[in-house]
C-alpha cells in the first residue's frame, strides 16, 4: 500500500496563450505510514500534485497508483476520494451546513453509510480533533472561532476515515499556539493509521514532523530527502531560495564559526552541540 | 474553470485591440442597428414586397455585414474558432427556433411545398428561418469580438465615458461604473473561489451531475453557502481597503489610463459608415441597386 507517481506531467490551458506547465516529469513514491512533506515556492506545482491524488485533476500524462488504484484507467471515484482525504488551505471556508454534526456527516453520508455509522463516525471525528462533541454538535459552524472552524472542517474529512490524509498548509493564518495545536493533532490522527501528506511553507514544521520530504521547484522534482539529508546539507535549500528550519540555521551559523555540528530538529541540535562540547551530559 | 478566469479576453497585439474602447462600443451598437435594418419577411411581404426581392436584399445586407465581421476578425488576430465558440451558447436555441419557424410559419405563404395538419413547409418559412438564424448568429458574434479584444476594465471605462452626459441629470455615472468594474474584477475571483469550494466538497464525495434538476439544485447548496459567506467577507474587506485609502467617489479623481481616440478609430469609423451605408442602400433600394440585381437574378432563373 503506497502512492506511486511516475513521470507525472500536467499542463494548464494547453494550446492557448495561457499555457503553463505545472508539473514536469515528476516521479516518486510515498510509502505507507509516511508523514510526507512537500515543499516548494508558490506556483511550484504542489497543489496541482496533490489534486491529482484524489482525482480532482484528471491525469493527463504519466501514471499514478494510489493504494492499488490505477488512476490511468477507469476507477471508482468514490472509493478513491474516501481513501484519500483532502484538507485544502483554509478548510473552514468550506463549511456550509446548519450544525457542526451535519457538516461533519456530509462526507460519510455521501459514502452511502448507514445512519448509525454516520453518527458514530461524526462523533469519533469531532472528538478526535479535540472538540467537545456534546457541546458543539448542534451549534452552527458559522458561530465558532476560527480555530474551532478549522477543526470542524478537518473532522469533516477525517469522518470518512481516509487511509491517506492530505493537508495543504494546515497551519496557514493561525497564531503560533493554534499552529502547534493543529500539528500535534496531526500526530494524534496519524496514530489512528493514515499516511499523512503535508504541504507547508514553514520549514520548522516540515523538519519537526515529516520523515520524508519532496522538494518541488518550478514543476520539477528536486528530490525526496529525509529531514537530516535536506537540512543538513543546505545546498538544495539555498539553491531554491527556501528558508532553513531554525535548528538547522543555528547549526549552520555554528559551522560558520568553526563548530562542527549538523542538525535538522531541536533535539538533534542539542545533542550535536553537547557532543561538540565534548562533555557527557545525560 | 481555470480557462475562463481571464474572462473572454484574448490577449494579443492587434489594431483592433489598440482601438479606443468607446469607439468599439459605439461601433458595436452601430453593428447591431445594421442587423436590424433588414426587416422580417412577414413585414416585408405585408408592405407589398416580393419574396425574390427580399431574398436578394437580405442576402446582400447580411453578406456585407458578414464580410465586415470577417475583416474585423482578421485584423483582430483572434482565431476564428474563438469567435465561433461564442455562438455555442445560443446554437441550440437558434436551431430550435428556426425549426419551429420553418414548420409553423404563420405569415402569408405563396410557395407551399407540403402541409400536414398545422405543419406547413413553405419557401417563405425557410427564408425567414434562415434570416432569423443568420441575424442571431451575427448578433452574438459582433459583441463577442468586442469582449475578445477589449479588457473588462477598458469596457467599463468606455461605458462610463459614454454615459458621462447623464451626469447632467444627476445620474451617478461614476458610481455605477465603479460598481460594474468591481463586479467584473470579482468574477474571476468568484470563479476561483467556486472552483476551490467545489473541489473541497468533491473531496467529500459531493456529486454535482447526478439526478434531476431539483437534486442538482440541492447539490449546489454546499457550494453556494460558503460562496455567499465568502463574498460578504470579501466585500467588507474591499470596502475597508477602499475607505482606508480615502476613496471618495468621482470628485477630483484623475485616471491612470486616459482614453484617446486615434487614427485607427477614424479608419474604423469610415469603414463601418461605408458598411452601414451599403446595408441602407440594399434595404431601401437606393440607386435601384437591389432592384437591378433582383431583375438580373430573375432573368437568370
Amino acid at each position: 500500500m503506497s502512492i506511486v507517481i511516475k513521470n507525472l506531467t500536467h499542463v494548464y490551458s494547453p494550446k492557448t496563450p495561457f499555457e503553463r506547465i505545472a508539473l514536469d516529469d515528476v516521479t516518486f513514491t510515498i510509502n505507507d505510514g509516511d508523514y510526507f512533506g512537500i515543499i516548494g515556492h508558490t506556483g511550484s506545482g504542489k497543489s496541482t500534485l496533490i489534486s491529482h491524488l484524489n482525482g480532482l485533476i484528471k491525469l493527463t500524462k504519466g501514471s499514478i497508483n494510489v493504494n492499488g488504484i490505477d488512476l490511468g484507467k477507469k476507477y471508482d471515484y468514490k472509493k478513491l476520494r474516501s481513501e484519500v482525504g483532502m484538507v485544502f488551505q483554509y478548510p473552514e471556508y468550506q463549511l456550509f451546513d446548519e450544525t457542526v454534526e451535519s457538516d461533519v456527516s456530509f462526507g460519510p453520508r455521501n459514502m452511502g453509510l448507514s445512519e448509525d455509522e454516520i453518527k458514530d463516525r461524526a462523533a469519533w471525528a469531532i472528538k478526535l480533533v479535540g472538540l467537545n462533541y456534546d457541546k458543539i454538535k448542534n451549534r452552527s459552524p458559522f458561530e465558532l472561532s476560527g480555530g474551532q472552524m478549522r477543526r470542524v472542517a478537518l473532522a469533516g474529512v477525517l469522518a470518512m476515515r481516509p487511509k491517506v490524509l492530505v493537508l495543504d498548509e494546515p497551519t496557514a493564518g493561525l497564531d503560533p499556539r493554534g499552529k502547534k495545536e493543529i500539528l500535534d493533532l496531526t500526530l494524534k490522527i496519524k496514530e489512528q493509521g493514515p499516511t499523512i501528506i503535508m504541504i507547508s511553507h514553514n520549514m520548522d514544521e516540515i523538519a519537526a514532523y515529516c520523515n520524508r520530504i519532496a522538494v518541488l521547484g518550478a514543476g520539477k522534482l528536486e528530490g525526496v530527502f529525509s529531514p537530516s539529508e535536506l537540512f543538513g546539507q543546505s545546498e538544495i535549500i539555498e539553491r531554491l531560495g527556501l528558508a532553513l528550519p531554525t535548528p538547522a540555521l543555528i547549526a549552520k551559523k555554528l559551522r560558520d564559526r568553526g563548530v562542527s555540528v549538523t542538525a535538522s530538529d531541536m533535539d538533534g541540535l542539542v545533542q550535536a552541540v553537547l557532543s561538540a562540547k565534548g562533555g557527557n551530559y545525560a | 474553470m481555470r480557462d475562463v478566469s481571464m474572462g473572454q479576453y484574448y490577449p494579443t497585439k492587434s489594431p483592433v485591440h489598440k482601438m479606443d474602447a468607446r469607439a468599439k462600443l459605439v461601433f458595436v451598437i452601430l453593428y447591431i442597428v445594421m442587423l436590424f435594418l433588414v426587416p422580417s419577411l412577414d413585414n416585408y411581404l405585408g408592405g407589398g414586397g416580393r419574396l425574390g426581392e427580399y431574398m436578394v436584399k437580405s442576402g446582400l445586407s447580411f453578406g456585407v455585414v458578414t464580410l465586415f465581421l470577417l475583416v474585423a476578425i482578421i485584423f483582430s488576430k483572434v482565431p476564428l474558432m474563438k469567435v465561433l465558440k461564442s455562438v455555442k451558447a445560443v446554437v441550440y436555441l437558434v436551431i430550435i427556433t428556426a425549426v419551429i419557424m420553418l414548420l409553423f410559419y404563420s405569415g402569408k405563404a405563396n410557395h407551399v411545398y407540403a402541409t400536414w395538419g398545422i405543419i406547413t413547409i413553405s419557401l417563405e418559412g425557410i427564408v425567414s428561418a434562415i434570416v432569423m438564424a443568420v441575424r442571431l448568429f451575427l448578433l452574438v458574434m459582433g459583441p463577442a469580438l468586442l469582449s475578445l479584444t477589449t479588457t473588462p476594465v477598458e469596457l467599463t471605462d468606455g461605458i462610463e465615458s459614454l454615459l458621462s452626459p447623464l451626469k447632467l441629470i444627476k445620474i451617478p455615472v461614476h458610481d455605477i461604473a465603479i460598481i460594474m468594474s468591481i463586479a467584473l474584477r470579482l468574477i474571476p475571483t468568484m470563479i476561483e473561489e467556486t472552483d476551490k469550494i467545489t473541489n473541497a466538497q468533491k473531496a467529500r464525495l459531493a456529486e454535482f451531475d447526478d439526478g434531476n434538476v431539483f437534486k442538482k439544485a440541492k447539490a449546489m447548496i454546499p457550494v453556494l453557502v460558503p460562496l455567499l459567506t465568502s463574498s460578504f467577507r470579501r466585500a467588507d474587506e474591499l470596502a475597508y481597503a477602499m475607505d482606508s485609502r480615502c476613496y471618495g467617489g468621482a470628485k477630483n479623481r484623475t485616471r491612470m489610463r486616459v482614453m484617446r481616440l486615434s487614427y485607427r478609430d477614424a479608419i474604423a469609423l469610415v469603414v463601418i459608415a461605408a458598411v452601414f451605408f451599403a446595408v441602407l442602400t440594399f434595404v431601401y433600394d437606393y440607386f435601384g441597386v437591389a432592384t437591378f440585381i433582383s431583375e438580373w437574378a430573375y432573368t437568370l432563373l
